[in-house]
Parts: C-alpha cells; structure tokens; sequence
C-alpha cells in the first residue's frame, strides 16, 4: 500500500478511533469494554473469529471474556507473557495474529486474532490500526481504573466522615436511654456500623458471684458461643457497680468475605465502650440524685408529722406555769413532749426520747402519741399503761428501737404527782429551798423488751414555789466543738441559778446557754425540755 | 453465620419492588443485588426499607451496585420508609445523588 494512501486511509479513521476510545470509556465494567472492544475489533478487521481473554496476575489462568470458545493449550501457549513485543504476527497459521497487552493493574489482555471474512492476511493497514486500536484499549482501561480508584478513595472518604458522624452520634444516642437493654442494643447496632462487624455481643457477670446475669446480640437471633468462637473478633471490658461488661465483635466484612479487624476498629471498639459506660455511669448518678431528693422528702415529711405532735400550745393549769420546747435536730429526730388536759384538774406531762433519728423515730413518736390518746383515758394506774405501751411499742418497733419515756400526772389542787420514768433521763424536782430530788422510778425503756418486767412508780407532792424539770438527753449531751458535753452538772446548776425566772424566759435562756456552750459545733440531737412551777 | 436478613420482591410491570428485613451487610447487599439480577429490563427498584435499621458500608457498596447496574439499562433506584439513621448515613455516602428517597412505596411508584 502506498504511503500517501495509508496516511489519507488512517486520518479518515481517526474520528472512528476518537468514537471507540468514548464508547469505551463509558463502559460501567470491564467485561462491559472488554465487550466494547471485540466489537470494534471485529468491526475493523472484518472477522468474527476474534477472541478476547484475561488474566488478572502473571500467575493466574487466562479466562475467556465474551466467548463460548473452548481453546486447546497450543493456543494458549500462544500468549507467552515472554513475547519481546506484545503483537505477534503470523502467515499461514489458525491466527494471523496474537497479543498480550499488559495492563496499568498489572493484569493482562489476551487477543487471538483468526482469518478476515473472505479469508486474507493483515495488511500494514491492519496492523497499524491494531496498534492505534491497542493504544487506545490501554488508554481507556488507565481511565477506568482510574475512575474507579477515584470512586473508591471517594467511597473510603465518605466512610470515614460517616464514622466519624456516627461515633458523634452515638453518644448522643445512648446517653438518651435509661432502659439498660435498648442502651445495649443500640450501643452494639453502632460498633457494627462503625467497625462493618458482621455481629456483637455484649456479656454481662455478676462480679462477686461469677455468673453471666445476661447475654444480648446482634444481630438479635445469633447464638453467642457463635461469636466467641470466631476466628476474628476483638472485645473490650469494663466493670461497673459490681457487674462486668464485656462487648465482643466477630468477622469484620469486606466484599470479599471476612478478614482481621484492624487498628482503628479496636479504638471505635474502645471509644463506644467508653460512651456505653458513661452513660451507665450518668444513669447510676442520676438515680442516686433522684433517691436522695426522695429521702429529703420523706424526711421533711416526717419532720413536718413530728412537728404536728409536738403541742403548739400548752395547757393552762390554775396556779401553776408551764412552758416547753422542742428544737429538732438536722435530721428528723425522736424527742416528743406534751401536756395532756385529763379533766378534773389532772394533768399528764409527757417527755420521750426514741432512740435514732429518720422516719422510723418519728413514726414510733407518732405511735405513741396515738396511744396515750387512747389510753389516758381510762385513766389506768401508770404501771399498767406503761406496761400496755411497752407491749405496743415492742411491736412496732425493729430490734434496735425504743423510747425512753417520762410520764407525770398532776393533780393540781393537792399538787400531787404520780410519776413512772420508763429509762428516761431523771425529771428534777427543785424544792423551793433549793433541795433537788432526781425522780428514776420507773423500768426499762418503752419496747426494749417484753419480758413482763413490771413497771413501778413513785408519787411525790408539789408545793408551791417547787419547780418539776423535765427534759430529754439533747441537753446534758450537748458537745463543743472539743467534743465535751454540756453535762448534767452544769444543767442542774443552770437550774438552780435560774430558779427565780418565769417559765418561758427560763427555758429561753437554757436553750441559750446550750446552744452558747456549743458554739460551732453541729447540733447532734433534739433539745427538748419542759418546766413546770407552782405559783 | 446467620445474620438474620430476609427480603421479599414483587414485580410491577417493569418496577421491581424489594421489602428488606435486618442487616443490610455483605450478606444482605448481595441479596439484594441478587435479586435484581433475577429480573432483566426492570427501570425502576423501589427498595423498602422499613424493617432494616442497621446498614454497613459493605451493605452500601452493595448498594452503589445496584445503582451502576440499574444506570446502565437507564433505570433508577428509590429508596423508601428510611430510618432517619440510614437516611443520614445514605446522605454523607452521596447515595442521594444517584438514587431517590420517597416516603412510602405507593408515592415511589408515581
């Protein structure tokens, strides 16, 4: 062929070759442009007898593309990888040529060239335009696996924007939930998300006692020895209000099947451990701020009953003056006194003590005071109804309750009084000539035991200008802040220096002087007392 | 291993509609793409999926398949009832740029 002839045969092609280099290029697969290319073979060399093949590495096999054709090993010997050039060309033979065409992914392209339609050899036209046409296969496939290259850098770059999205969102998502097994749930829907795990599981055990309390996975119905026997998985641990928390994942997913996890999901493995923990910890913290407002309550409440018992106003009894008073501690205590009116001028002063403080204290006081509303008025000897409320209290109370109790009746006409002391501090009885009497009769505190140990009693006159103090151990115990109490020496002297002063103005002043002595120090227990003088 | 993953497909003239169930991971993406492989000249897949609420990026490079194969018959792939989580996790992998999103299949299939 001439050359002017050829130059002028190939520049009518070109735009035939720029066509093909854009019809393969928009092809989505390999195998689609593998396609694509036959056709502009066949199209070209005027054959059907063209055959593509492909080999992925030098040392796989080749394998037919966009054929049924069966080669025999002399034609695959044919595609040596060894051939100096990749174009071999022959006369005579099954092919008029053979190519190896290695491509950019270190793959190759076989192409096993048979005898033009009307039978012929390739001209020098033909293997010019089998060179341009190689030219532009290669040129095409560079674009298509770059292409994909850039879909799969875009791919691992969203990737790692959602996980890091996620990771953000997940602990928002989980310090939402207070329900342990929806927290666990979505906690382990996460890590598979984040870490492409094909499934978690999360193993929770008694600490103390070594038993597995709980077992969840995901996906929900997979069996968790199924998991732990994986040959991939990584787990993380931690232990929390004497429980252990294990998180396990197994088989991190790729296209191809399974493979190792790596680094990065062992810290999103630890970063959701971390978050699920917190959140565990959040909803520890949150209950107990919750508890501890609800036992603030209860306690108001209770003080709130207890301030209800405590009279609001004494009774007035003809030629005598009576004054109390009761100053609760921070906490709710147990001291309760009163003043009940019997009728025909008799009267019952009352000072207890429960011991402890909380709601169990007030409810005893609450118990009490409901019983000597029953029982004053039968007016029963003092024996007997110290006996009854021993009975009573007995039952209502756990082990280590009690109440030491004081009870005086008054008859204020004859001034005298019928006293039972059930383990109470002493009542004092300051004569009018400065003689003090300790009253003790009496037994065991209220509910200590129910032994049938009888109570005994103790009747004394009051004449006037005699003073009865009553009060509960929040005084003669009261501490400084050296830890020393107030003492019943000093509490007696107080009383017998301030014997002149009118009932209100003198427990005014014990208080002040109780809480004087103590100063800084915290007040540790009720200060509760009450003074009774005939005029 | 199981990952408990079922779907179910009816055919509607030359929509395709699949009801996912669970995991959508290497698993579940293959039997969706599967799926669509069963059908020749489907133009659109309306994918429904209301029942599956975790999707790994295996699961979505499954997905971005199935669009590439519907893209090459002009066909396209609407996804319907998604779990806010997906939808957000579809957005950042710029599936919305190739496929659509409807609320429910009925208004997929106008």
């Amino acid at each position: 062929m001439e050359k002017d002839s050829l130059v002028e045969k190939l520049t009518l092609q070109s735009e035939s070759f720029q066509e093909g280099f854009e019809i393969l290029c928009k092809s989505f697969t390999f195998d689609e442009m593998a396609k694509n290319f036959l056709h502009l073979l066949r199209g070209n060399f005027i054959s059907t007898k063209i055959y593509l093949l492909y080999k992925a590495t030098k040392d796989s096999d080749w394998k037919s593309i966009q054929s049924q054709e069966k080669f025999s090993d002399d034609d695959l010997s044919l595609l040596s990888l060894n051939n100096p050039t990749p174009i071999k060309y022959f006369r005579g033979e099954k092919y008029n040529a053979v190519v190896v065409l290695p491509l950019s992914d270190f793959s190759f392209l076989g192409i096993l060239i048979g005898g033009k339609l009307g039978g012929g050899e390739l001209n020098d036209f033909d293997k010019i335009t089998l060179q341009i046409l190689l030219q532009v296969f290669d040129s095409a496939h560079k674009s298509f696996i770059n292409q994909k290259n850039e879909k799969k850098l875009i791919f691992e770059l969203n990737e790692k924007v959602l996980q890091l999205n996620n990771l953000i969102d997940t602990g928002i998502e989980l310090s939402k939930y207070e329900n342990q097994k929806i927290l666990f749930e979505i906690a382990l829907g996460r890590i598979v998300i984040l870490t492409n795990a094909s499934s978690a599981l999360i193993i929770i055990s008694d600490v103390q006692n070594n038993i597995v309390e709980n077992q969840i996975t995901f996906p929900q119905n997979i069996w968790p020895e199924s998991i732990l026997s994986s040959p991939h998985k990584i787990d993380s641990f931690f232990e929390f209000d004497n429980m252990s928390y294990r998180i396990v994942l197994s088989e991190k997913e790729t296209r191809g099947g399974t493979t190792a996890f790596n680094d990065l999901d062992e810290m999103l493995l630890q970063a959701v451990t971390r978050q699920v923990h917190a959140s565990l910890e959040n909803d520890f913290l949150l209950k107990q701020s919750l508890e501890k407002e609800r036992i603030e309550k209860e306690l108001n409440l209770a003080a709130a009953i207890q301030q209800k018992i405590i009279p609001e106003k004494l009774p007035k009894i003809a030629g005598y003056q009576l004054s109390g008073i009761n100053i609760p501690s921070r906490e709710v205590g147990g001291d309760y006194y009163d003043c009940f009116d019997l009728g025909e001028g008799k009267y019952a002063l009352i000072m207890a003590d429960v011991a402890g403080k909380g709601i169990s204290a007030a409810l005893l006081v609450s118990t009490l005071n409901a019983a000597l509303h029953a029982y004053l008025e039968f007016n029963l000897p003092l024996t007997d109804l110290a006996d009854k409320l021993n009975k009573l209290i007995y039952k209502a109370s756990p082990p280590d309750k009690y109440i030491t109790f004081s009870i005086i009746v008054l008859e204020s006409d004859s001034g005298t009084l019928d006293i039972l002391n059930a383990g109470h501090n002493p009542a004092l009885l300051l004569r009018k000539d400065g003689t003090l009497e300790q009253i003790e009769a009496g037994g065991i505190g209220l509910g200590m035991l129910d032994l049938g140990i009888p109570y005994s009693g103790q009747t004394l006159s009051m004449n006037p200008g005699d003073k009865l103090f009553l009060y509960t151990d929040g005084i003669p115990e009261a501490m400084n802040s050296a830890e020393e109490e107030y003492s019943d020496e000093r509490m007696i002297s107080f009383l017998k220096e301030n014997s002149g002063q009118l009932v209100d103005e003198f427990i005014k002043l014990i208080v002040e002087d109780v809480k004087g002595y103590a100063g800084e120090a915290e007040q540790s227990d009720d200060i509760t007392s009450m003074i009774l003088t005939r005029e | 291993m199981s990952t408990e993953f079922n779907l179910i497909s009816e055919l509607h003239d030359k929509t395709l509609i699949i009801k996912t169930e669970g995991y959508i991971n290497n698993t579940g993406g293959e039997k969706i793409v599967q799926e669509l492989e069963k059908h020749a000249n489907i133009n659109k897949l309306v994918l429904n999926l209301e029942k599956s609420k975790v999707v790994n990026s295996i699961g979505i490079s499954h997905l971005i398949e199935v669009i590439e194969k519907l893209s090459q018959t002009n066909g396209k792939l609407v996804f319907t009832n998604l779990d806010p989580t997906i939808e957000k996790t579809f957005s950042i992998m710029g599936l919305f740029q190739f496929a659509e999103k409807a609320d429910s299949i009925e208004s997929a299939l106008k």
